[in-house]
């Protein structure tokens, strides 16, 4: 049972807290960090996040490492931006110039140096809270002249939070992707609120996450993290876990303060209809799409911001 | 699970090499320049490198690539190489209609002397003990259309020639020829740049390359694998293939030039291949044991023409008493002929002579390297595995293998992976590596089951339909060729 779409609206917007909801569904979705009114000194990222994976820093790119499934995962994810930039008839002006990429919590770079490598790229942006895993990510950069001889890449030691908004829309950015990230937020909807300020008007925001499903507990958690040791213990948290349904009225709803934020400069602005795309693990063969399985595993979420 | 702990196993081999180059490079690099950085260096510009050059050239996704060419022969010459149209080189290859296709859709196909390509529409198969034949027995409806070509014949210099014309039109490619590699090592961390794990080949006179991905197109001996440490194995089949340019009687028992036919008889010693090439010329690859290739190789143009006629008509027991003697075939081949009754129409018509230069032969072996790649290196070609001729398939492995690895490259450089390291090759070994196994199998099988002269196996083939039967994988592996399946053996 989901609760209709306006009571998530409302609930998103009312920023209630977490005992207002008594379905799992909409739970940790609602939830708005305390401590929002002072960006510059608050990080959406909790601290047990940052060292689990600062801890896991040293295998990031070993290709048959704990972080297998994301190295595997990162040519779907510019298969994905690709069918969000080719859904929309005129692009940015980002044609001649190349593309903007902010990539929010980064890691060890796995999507960052890729997208720093394609053709199409202006730019990559990519912030981390942990500096151990942005040493890694540096590190590893310096190992490709392609990568380190151009200054396309740069990485940031910082959380969103911290990251100073440009000033002029036209110098936000193209793609701000956010991977593997959301589930290790502590209040997404103030998060997603925050990052989604840095997308240009006509820019997408583009994210991958699991839903909250049994099935996603017994994949991810049971399966990957118990069963199968692909991933390490603790990665995940099921109960931050977002579905798609939530992130869609999230938009459709605009963000959490539509009312006041969508009048300022760095409000969070008007978004199209989402384009998602359920992906499935398949052991041996990778990541595969399988349409509608974004209702109860991981999925691809990409919201193009339209004003 | 075989191939990860095959893949740590050649790790711990090169991290070997690794430190013992490195020690070397130590005293060497002090006076050394810079390597030049390039995407890739491949080395070896024999079928298979230059493919796959060609392909990274003429796809836009991968022609940005910086790309450098180590060949140790004088391309110039094999660029300009022309023979008159009565002349054949003596290596030639048969090139399957999917070889053929690929070659064309890199836009190298236009760049051969087409007159000089045969194309053939059937081939003739059979034992030289039993005399069973394959019967091409189509079900009904899967028949090809009549005239449906099997293979293409052509001369290895024919191929070789038009793609570097091809690479030339392209342009881009960064070409040391006439250059021998001198050694290939691994550099220490310089400043910026961490290039530790890239390797770097040194040419005579002091040129270093330094590759995001090395590809070893070097051929059997591949020095690319040494380096990698990647273990070939294999066995040797202590026989030799004896290749030679023959004129025949005619233009072959099809009719005239439209329709072709090859003929494979298999002796106690190897099959005897005779290939149509163009006009009333043909090619012949005899596999057979290293003391009869050096008979062959000694006997007088008029003894060896005898001695190929024989080897598609005469019984194997007289065959190898004319291997004992010395010269004089000729004259035996003509008194033995009378006592031998045979249908003139299934085997080739009659060498008349063999042209000047063209005998040569070529020890045959079967390898096939653990895997096909490290980081930073991947093989292809003969570099990769070495297969029997008998089924003409060892070029055609090798573009199989090339389209595979640009495919791979070419999803690498549009998903933004670095195409080097040994995750981005992954596709093209799970594509290649099972296929081209099956193959060497099957060859070398099909060769040890049909070298057998007595023995349990012949009593086998000899019984009406388990002869057939027995021939059973050459003939799906045949059919599917004809039916344009490609390189597909069950
Ligand atoms: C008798 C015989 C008949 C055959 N018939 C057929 C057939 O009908 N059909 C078929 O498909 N195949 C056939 N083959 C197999 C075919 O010839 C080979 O598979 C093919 O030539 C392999 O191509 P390649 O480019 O991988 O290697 P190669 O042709 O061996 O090329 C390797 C290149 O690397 C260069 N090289 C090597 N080491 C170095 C170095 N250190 N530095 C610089 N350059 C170096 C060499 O000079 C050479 O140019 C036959 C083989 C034989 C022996």
């Amino acid at each position: 049972m989901r609760p209709p779409l306006r009571q998530v609206s409302i609930a998103l917007r009312a920023a209630q807290t977490s005992q207002c909801h008594q379905q799992p569904p909409t739970r940790h979705f609602t939830t708005t960090p305390p401590t929002l009114h002072n960006p510059s000194t608050s990080s959406s990222v909790n601290e047990t996040e940052i060292s689990h994976f600062s801890a896991l820093a040293s295998s990031w790119w070993d290709p048959h490492g704990p972080s297998r499934p994301l190295h595997l995962m990162n040519p779907l994810r510019h298969d994905f931006i690709r069918s969000c930039l080719d859904s929309t008839p005129s692009p940015t002006s980002a044609d001649e110039t190349g593309l903007r990429y902010l990539d929010v919590g980064c890691g060890g770079g796995i999507f960052a140096e890729s997208a720093a490598r394609l053709p199409t790229t202006h730019s990559v942006t990519a912030i981390d809270p942990s500096p151990t895993i942005l040493a890694v990510a540096r590190a590893h950069a310096k190992r490709d002249p392609a990568l380190s001889s151009m200054p396309k890449l740069q990485y940031l030691p910082t959380p969103i939070e911290s990251l100073p908004l440009p000033a002029s829309p036209s110098h936000r950015f193209d793609i701000v992707t956010l991977f593997e990230v959301i589930e290790h937020v502590d209040y997404p909807a103030a998060f997603l609120e925050r990052v989604g300020q840095f997308v240009k008007p006509g820019g997408w925001l583009v994210l991958s996450t699991m839903a909250r499903t049994p099935m996603s507990w017994f994949t991810t958690i049971f399966v990957a993290e118990n069963v199968l040791g692909m991933v390490p213990r603790g990665t995940h948290d099921w109960s931050k876990y977002v579905n798609e349904g939530e992130m869609r009225e999230f938009f459709a709803g605009g963000g959490v303060e539509t009312g006041s934020s969508s009048s300022t400069e760095g409000g969070f602005g008007v978004w199209g209809a989402p384009r998602v795309m359920g992906v499935v693990f398949v052991p041996g063969l990778g990541w595969k799409e399988v349409k509608g399985s974004e209702k109860v595993g991981n999925y691809f979420l990409g919201v193009q911001k339209v004003g | 699970m075989d191939t990860i702990l095959r893949r740590r196993g050649a790790y711990v081999c090169r991290s070997c090499t690794k430190t013992l180059r490195r020690q070397l490079s130590r005293n060497y690099s002090s006076a050394a320049s810079q390597p030049d950085i390039y995407d890739v260096v491949c080395v070896g510009g024999g079928p298979a490198g230059l493919s796959l050059l060609t392909a990274l050239r003429a796809n836009p996704v991968t022609s940005h690539l910086r790309i450098a060419l180590v060949e140790a022969q004088d391309l110039s010459k094999i660029r300009s190489w022309k023979l008159p149209p009565d002349r054949f080189s003596n290596r030639c290859s048969s090139l399957t209609p999917s070889s053929v296709q690929y070659l064309d859709q890199i836009g190298a196909w236009g760049h051969l002397e087409r007159s000089r390509v045969q194309a053939f529409q059937e081939i003739q198969v059979w034992d030289g003990v039993t005399g069973a034949r394959i019967e091409f027995d189509w079900a009904p409806g899967s028949a090809p259309a009549a005239g449906t070509t099997v293979a293409y014949m052509n001369e290895n210099l024919n191929l070789t020639s038009g793609l570097l014309k091809r690479i030339e039109e392209l342009g881009g490619v960064a070409v040391f020829d006439k250059a021998k590699v001198e050694r290939i090592a691994y550099r220490e961390e310089t400043g910026d740049l961490d290039l530790r794990e890239w390797p770097v080949v040194h040419l005579a006179g002091g040129k270093q390359l330094a590759a995001r991905l090395l590809v070893g197109a070097d051929g059997a001996n591949s020095p690319v694998r040494s380096f990698a440490g990647i273990e070939a194995r294999g066995w040797d089949y202590d026989r030799h293939g004896v290749v030679a340019t023959l004129e025949m009687e005619g233009e072959g028992w099809g009719s005239g030039n439209e329709v072709k036919i090859a003929y494979q008889r298999f002796l106690p010693t190897g099959p005897v291949a005779m290939l149509p090439l163009p006009g009333n010329y043909s090619t012949l690859v005899w596999s057979t044991t290293p003391s009869n290739a050096s008979l062959l190789k000694s006997l007088s143009a008029k003894d060896f023409i005898a001695m190929v006629n024989a080897a598609f008509r005469l019984t194997p027991t007289d065959l190898a008493y004319m291997h004992t003697q010395s010269s004089g075939q000729a004259a035996e081949y003509t008194w033995r002929l009378q006592h031998t009754p045979f249908n003139h129409r299934a085997v080739p018509q009659t060498a008349l002579a063999v042209q000047d230069g063209t005998v040569a032969s070529f020890p045959l072996k079967m390898r096939h390297a653990d895997t096909y790649t490290t980081d930073r290196i991947a093989l292809v070609g003969d570099a990769a595995h070495t297969i029997h001729p008998l089924a003409g398939q060892g070029l055609n492995q090798g573009q199989g293998d090339v389209q595979s690895l640009a495919k791979t490259i070419e999803y690498a450089v549009r998903h933004g992976q670095d195409i080097g390291v040994a995750m981005s090759l992954e596709p093209y070994v799970a594509e290649r590596y099972a296929a081209n196994h099956v193959l060497l199998g099957v060859c070398d099988k099909l060769h040890k089951l049909y070298s057998v002269g007595s023995g349990p196996l012949v009593p086998l083939r000899s019984v009406g339909l388990s002869a057939v039967n027995a021939l059973g994988p050459l003939k799906t592996f045949f059919m599917n060729q004809a039916a344009g399946n490609g390189v597909k053996v069950f």
